[in-house]
């Protein structure tokens, strides 16, 4: 669904993205994460056509972003980092104004306009002004606005940023919804890791360069296990129990106890749980987080 | 072309839901009214009853009622144009940037917004004619019309092509202000221009607005009924370079001005990289 290959853009001296190249298949969600600066916005705005790429090829659905620049926009729907609604107008103006600038079948339009807001759960509100919506409002019939033309690519810039916690899980639930229905692509950025984590496969950018590539599950696998945090009433005796009986990545003894690296926490443990015959008075499981693969690699928080 | 009469309709819609707009607007021309009207009024009147030597029925706020009818519709298109920078201030420009709408539909829906709201505002002011003793008939009204709505076009692409370049409001308003400003002095919309140094009589000459005017004036004003002697002391008989005028030439040269400007706009829109 979308291809790129050897994308480069250099702005006068700066080169923004440095020859990356991937696929993303239909109906998968693609994780696209980076610290600020690096690279992210370019390659979206690139992908979107509203950037040129400096050489590189780019096509989405089939189709080049620099020479068929309107049949790409016509298969792509983007959710924008910034509220571009018309305020002044209400929801069905809004709504109607994308159908005719996207080309929805005339026939087809009053339809879509109720499905799409039933979706976000915004039927109430089809003629009250969109100055009068809550942020979460707004947000939400942005989403629903994005859809409307059945877009082959979803972009969703950093979708729910600025959003309380459970308007984002609600916004997510949607978004969810939706795929689910129509096997949309979607290409998402966020800043929220935990977010991320939905996709089906994650891309990191860093200075211009795409440094992985994989499933959220084995990004996590690379770092080498997780971490188990174990409290005993002998935690001298018991490390020393566990260097003789079981085979982990390494166990280190600190003033709270013990902390073990271990392959597959979920077979371990229960087998561990069994024979260890030192009584275990506390146990904490860690499971590496997206988070921790972000900071293993680029060095850096994701809100550096 | 569904996405060019969208872009259209959205100025239009928007003009009407914001009323301080529609008044605000109107404080202008009826100020310029009652100060070239009333006050030069008299002045001028009495002093074309001296070039015409004697009995003349002459309404001098008749004579500038066109003129401040097309200084409305160069105003109002200009200023819609705000509309550009303040689309792209809210985001709203990127919605209308990514659709698959061409650029040069989307110059020309914003042309065709601004100039409608020109040509409404411009129409409020006919509602003044009973206080102002001006008269016009039906015929010439619908003649007007059309004309009305060129010249808000030929504006309209001028602030297009400002707002494409410039991007913040302050910056905008500076420079429409810079521009507008000089082209309603030197059309002889408020103040015939007689007897110009050459160089002002030049800039006269290339102004868009005195073309748009003295057709306004033309349709508007039973000049058939002037002496020559009044005519051209009320700067009616214009010249390009020394070639009279004709109707149909201002017509070409305000088509041809329009034009050139959307191109212009058209490009500015075009340029990926924004």
């Amino acid at each position: 669904m979308i291809e790129v290959s050897e994308l480069r853009k250099s702005f006068k001296s700066f080169e923004a993205v440095k020859g990356s190249s991937f696929t993303v298949e239909e109906g998968e969600i693609f994780g696209f994460l980076g610290p600020n600066g690096a690279g992210k916005s370019t390659t979206i705005n690139i992908l979107s056509t509203m950037l040129k790429p400096t050489s590189g090829e780019v096509k989405i659905n089939g189709y080049d972003v620099t020479k068929q620049k309107n049949k790409v926009r016509e298969s792509i729907g983007i959710i924008f980092q910034e509220n571009t609604l018309d305020e002044k107008l209400t929801a069905k103006e809004n709504l109607m104004l994308h159908c005719k600038l996207y080309r929805v079948p005339k026939k087809s339009r009053k339809a879509r306009i109720d499905e799409v807001l039933a979706i976000v759960d915004l039927t109430d509100n089809l003629n009250q002004t969109v100055e009068k919506f809550s942020g979460g409002m707004k947000r939400r019939l942005e989403i629903a606005r994005g859809l409307l033309h059945y877009p082959k690519v979803l972009f969703l810039d950093e979708p729910s940023v600025g959003l309380d916690p459970q308007t984002r899980a609600h916004i997510w639930e949607y978004i969810l919804k939706l795929k689910e229905k129509e096997n949309m692509t979607m290409f998402l950025t966020t800043h929220y890791l935990d977010e991320a984590e939905i996709s089906d496969r994650i891309a990191i950018m860093d200075h211009g360069e795409m440094i992985a590539l994989d499933t959220p599950k084995r990004l996590k696998a690379q770092l080498g296990g997780d971490v188990i945090e174990l409290q005993t009433t002998d935690n001298q005796a018991a490390l020393e129990e566990i260097n003789e009986k079981f085979s982990v990545i390494e166990a280190t003894l600190h003033e709270e106890g013990i902390t073990l690296k271990v392959k597959n926490s979920d077979e371990f443990v229960s087998t561990f749980m069994k024979q260890l015959e030192t009584p275990v008075t506390g146990l904490d499981i860690r499971k590496p987080t997206l988070n921790d693969v972000f900071l293993s690699m680029t060095g850096r928080e994701i809100r550096d | 072309m569904e996405g060019m009469i969208a872009i259209w309709q959205r100025d239009v819609m928007k003009f009407f839901k914001d009323r301080a707009r529609l008044f605000g607007s109107m404080t202008m021309p009826i100020l310029l009214l009652i100060v070239f009207g009333v006050g030069m009024g008299g002045s001028m009147e009495s002093l074309m009853q001296n070039v015409a030597g004697g009995d003349l029925d002459f309404n001098y706020v008749a004579f500038i009622f066109p003129g401040i009818v097309s200084m409305t519709l160069l105003m109002t298109s200009v200023f819609s144009s705000l509309s550009i920078i303040q689309d792209r201030d809210f985001g709203y420009m990127r919605e209308i940037l990514v659709s698959p709408v061409s650029r040069v539909s989307i110059a020309l829906g914003k042309m065709l917004g601004s100039a409608t709201v020109a040509v409404m505002q411009g129409l409020l002011l006919f509602l003044l004619m009973p206080v102002l003793g001006v008269t016009i008939d039906l015929v010439s009204f619908f003649v007007l019309l059309p004309v009305m709505f060129l010249l808000a076009c030929a504006f309209a692409s001028l602030g297009l092509l400002i707002a494409s370049v410039i991007s913040s409001t302050q910056a905008f308003q500076l420079v429409v202000n810079a521009i507008v400003m000089p082209m309603i002095f030197l059309s002889g919309a408020l103040f015939p221009l007689n007897n110009m140094p050459a160089w002002i009589d030049v800039l006269v000459t290339l102004n868009p607005v005195t073309y748009g005017v003295d057709l306004m004036k033309h349709i508007m004003i039973d000049v058939d009924q002037l002496s020559r002697e009044v005519y051209v002391e009320m700067g009616l008989d214009l010249d390009f370079f020394g070639i009279p005028v004709t109707p149909l030439g201002e017509v070409l040269f305000i088509i041809g001005f329009t034009a050139v400007l959307i191109v212009l706009a058209t490009l500015s829109f075009s340029r990926a990289n924004r």
